[in-house]
């Protein structure tokens, strides 16, 4: 059960995250809390765990739309800037509203942000499919396409969102204090729904099916343009949610934000064991991805690294990561022929 | 996938669980216990928050001399980002920080992380560019409209009043710095022989900005002056030999040791500085006077733009290397 269990990869991820943690802990020492006067150790607490899941969470949730773009043979480089228009926009139509109820805030902020995600998705998808351009290509281009939106709207100002939307972001759900959930749990929420897509629908299986073998799909009848165009939409409404939150969190929006964030939320995908050529790839993965990157830069901190070698570190950690998942992957692989061979000469 | 949610599920069960008392324990501010200070500039690789940072530590070693232990963790991003500095101001507080000195990137994203951690008893100060609607309890810094002002009052004295100049302006989500931009227009306002071409906004690295500076000046070959609201394109030597003195002014706020030659050669014939070492040692003695010593202290504290030009790069290079800095030539500490 155990070996069954370890074959799963987010098992082996999760495995890693764990022992990482438990390091993390016993190497962390601790701090008497200001107010109480406890002794809290300085990884494990509520406050740091919250704080990091919160921190994944924007890459995490933008990640497990760029797993289904991975997945399906292609790549967005564009979340980071659809991240920010999607965010500087709902802060720009926010203040136009002005005054307003607390529920109409969060539903106009709601739709602008998830509008303009999966306009920009809906963009990158159709210029994907009809423009026959590789994605790398035409999402390079509308990063900076829409980064330069975000900026020209913006005036380069950072615009304040109003405080009904800090509130459903920072929602105390009867905790208290300063610990905010709604990111992890939004976060977790996607990451279900992106897993249930993959695995469990139709839809799903074409875009694995789209990423493994395009010629074998196209025989099979499937609607490839249609797929592709769909996770890229998919993609952008990721970043327009994650941009939601993260305006509704930091009580702001500007052009600047999310910027090289695309870079995290491939990292986390490709550390979740997504392959770039297409293919492979799970919801799970790319969030406990996430999960992991934040974990290796909140160590620096924790066991006193000199951070300036974080960017060392990180990019480190994500070789090596990669290494180890096509290593477990060339074993299996070997390890599934060797049975096959071994079930043909037992049939003859 | 039940295993996954089921094992984050018991990790963030397991969250609430590991707070336990120590009864020795006192709130860390306490004289004679120590005080850590998280040091969060805008960005690790500007070379005025390294200043900064050597201010802070020189003046934590001096008051640990005094009894109390004062430690620096210095949490500054690699770059300049709003919203990774919010979250270093929660771990810092996760980690026991008993202050937070911060320069903010993008005041709008900070406040909300300010107001949790001064809800948490973690005290706020500021330096260089403030979050005033934030909880923070204190302001270190000059005058932003103020130092724009004077910025663009030095540059027409040395461009005869008269000219086309431009306005180097950094990062546009800085609020310090698009009010010194402010600052300059309104000066500006003031002086009808000189014409503003333009506003340019750049990556806060001295790569970046010194070659924003030389586009600029290929698009817009008759500027005769530079205002800049920072001194990044200076800590290269590009503009040196990139822009000709005779037919060129630029006049910059702060001056370090690299941008000396500036001054020498007459590109920068003014350079106005802000002590940014002071950023570190006033916002940690702030700090200390507050939290330890529980004294009263102002919620803003002005800093004092120090004029250089060439009569005074001597005195002001002394200063500079009592101030710790190595890499002050020997030809401008003769002067």
């Amino acid at each position: 059960m155990l070996r069954k269990a370890l074959d799963f990869q987010q098992s082996g991820l999760l495995i890693v995250i764990l022992l990482l943690g438990a390091l993390l802990t016993l190497m962390a020492g601790s701090h008497p809390d200001p107010a109480t006067g406890r002794s809290v150790n300085n990884f494990l607490n509520s406050h740091t765990l919250v704080q990091m899941a919160t921190d994944a969470s924007f890459f995490a949730i933008m990640a497990v739309g760029a797993t289904l773009v991975i997945i399906s043979g292609g790549i967005d480089l564009s979340v980071g800037s659809v991240y920010a228009l999607a965010g500087v926009t709902l802060a720009l139509v926010l203040r136009r509203l002005g005054a307003a109820a607390p529920a109409a805030i969060v539903a106009v902020g709601t739709l602008v942000a998830l509008g303009v995600g999966l306009l920009c998705g809906l963009a990158n998808g159709l210029m994907v499919v009809l423009l026959r351009v590789h994605p790398f290509v035409i999402t390079l281009g509308t990063m900076w396409v829409l980064r330069g939106i975000a900026f020209v709207a913006s005036k380069a100002e950072s615009i304040l969102v109003p405080p009904a939307l800090t509130a459903v972001a920072k929602a105390p759900l009867g905790l208290g204090g300063t610990l905010y959930l709604v990111p992890m749990l939004v976060m977790l929420a996607v990451t279900a729904l992106g897993a249930i897509y993959l695995t469990r629908t139709v839809m799903g299986r074409h875009v694995f099916a789209l990423g493994g073998n395009p010629e074998a799909s196209r025989f099979s009848g499937l609607r490839l343009g249609r797929i592709q165009a769909g996770v890229f939409v998919i993609s952008g409404l990721t970043a327009g949610l994650a941009a939601l939150l993260g305006a509704g969190f930091y009580g702001s929006a500007s052009c600047g934000d999310a910027t090289g964030y695309e870079l995290y939320v491939i990292a986390s995908a490709v550390v979740g064991g997504a392959s770039l050529s297409g293919g492979k790839g799970s919801a799970v993965n790319a969030m406990l991805g996430a999960v992991l990157i934040v974990l290796i830069r909140q160590s620096i901190r924790t066991l006193r690294f000199d951070q300036n070698y974080e960017w060392i570190v990180v990019g480190c950690a994500i070789i090596v990561a990669v290494v180890i998942d096509q290593t477990s992957a060339r074993w299996s692989a070997r390890r599934l022929a060797r049975a096959a061979v071994a079930v043909r000469s037992m049939g003859a | 996938m039940k295993k996954t949610a089921a094992a984050l599920g018991l990790l963030m069960v397991c969250c609430g669980r590991t707070e336990q008392p120590a009864p020795a324990a006192s709130p860390p501010a306490a004289p004679g216990r120590g005080l850590k200070i998280a040091l969060i500039a805008k960005s690790s690789t500007n070379p005025v928050f390294l200043a900064a940072r050597t201010g802070a530590e020189a003046k934590a070693k001096e008051l640990s001399a005094q009894g109390t232990p004062v430690e620096i963790a210095w949490l500054t991003p690699p770059q300049e980002d709003g919203q990774l500095q919010a979250q270093r101001i929660a771990q810092a507080v996760n980690e026991g920080a008993g202050a937070v000195l911060l320069s903010c990137s993008d005041a709008g994203k900070v406040t909300g992380a300010i107001d949790d951690a001064v809800a948490r008893g973690v005290p706020v100060m500021t330096f260089d560019s403030d979050a005033a609607q934030s909880k923070r309890f204190a302001f270190y810094g000059v005058d932003d409209i103020k130092t724009g002002r004077s910025v663009l009052t030095e540059l027409a004295t040395q461009m005869g009043d008269k000219g086309k100049f431009a306005v180097l302006a950094g990062n546009q989500n800085a609020p310090n710095l698009r009010k010194r931009v402010d600052g300059v227009k309104e000066e500006a306002a003031k002086h009808p022989g000189m014409s503003l071409v333009g506003t340019f906004y750049h990556i806060e690295t001295p790569q970046d900005a010194a070659a924003e500076v030389v586009r600029v000046m290929n698009a817009y070959p008759e500027i005769q002056g530079w205002a800049m609201v920072g001194v990044w394109p200076l800590f290269t030597r590009s503009l040196l030999t990139d822009l000709d003195p005779k037919k060129v002014k630029i006049v910059a706020v702060d001056a370090l040791p690299v941008q000396l030659p500036y001054v020498e050669k007459g590109l920068a014939p003014v350079l106005l500085a802000q002590p940014v070492y002071l950023w570190g040692s006033v916002g940690v003695q702030t700090i200390y006077d507050k939290v330890v010593a529980k004294k009263e202290v102002p919620e803003r504290i002005p800093m004092e733009l120090v004029r250089v030009t060439r009569e005074s790069l001597g005195s002001w290079a002394r200063q500079l290397k009592d101030w710790g800095f190595t890499e002050v030539p020997d030809a401008y500490l003769k002067m």
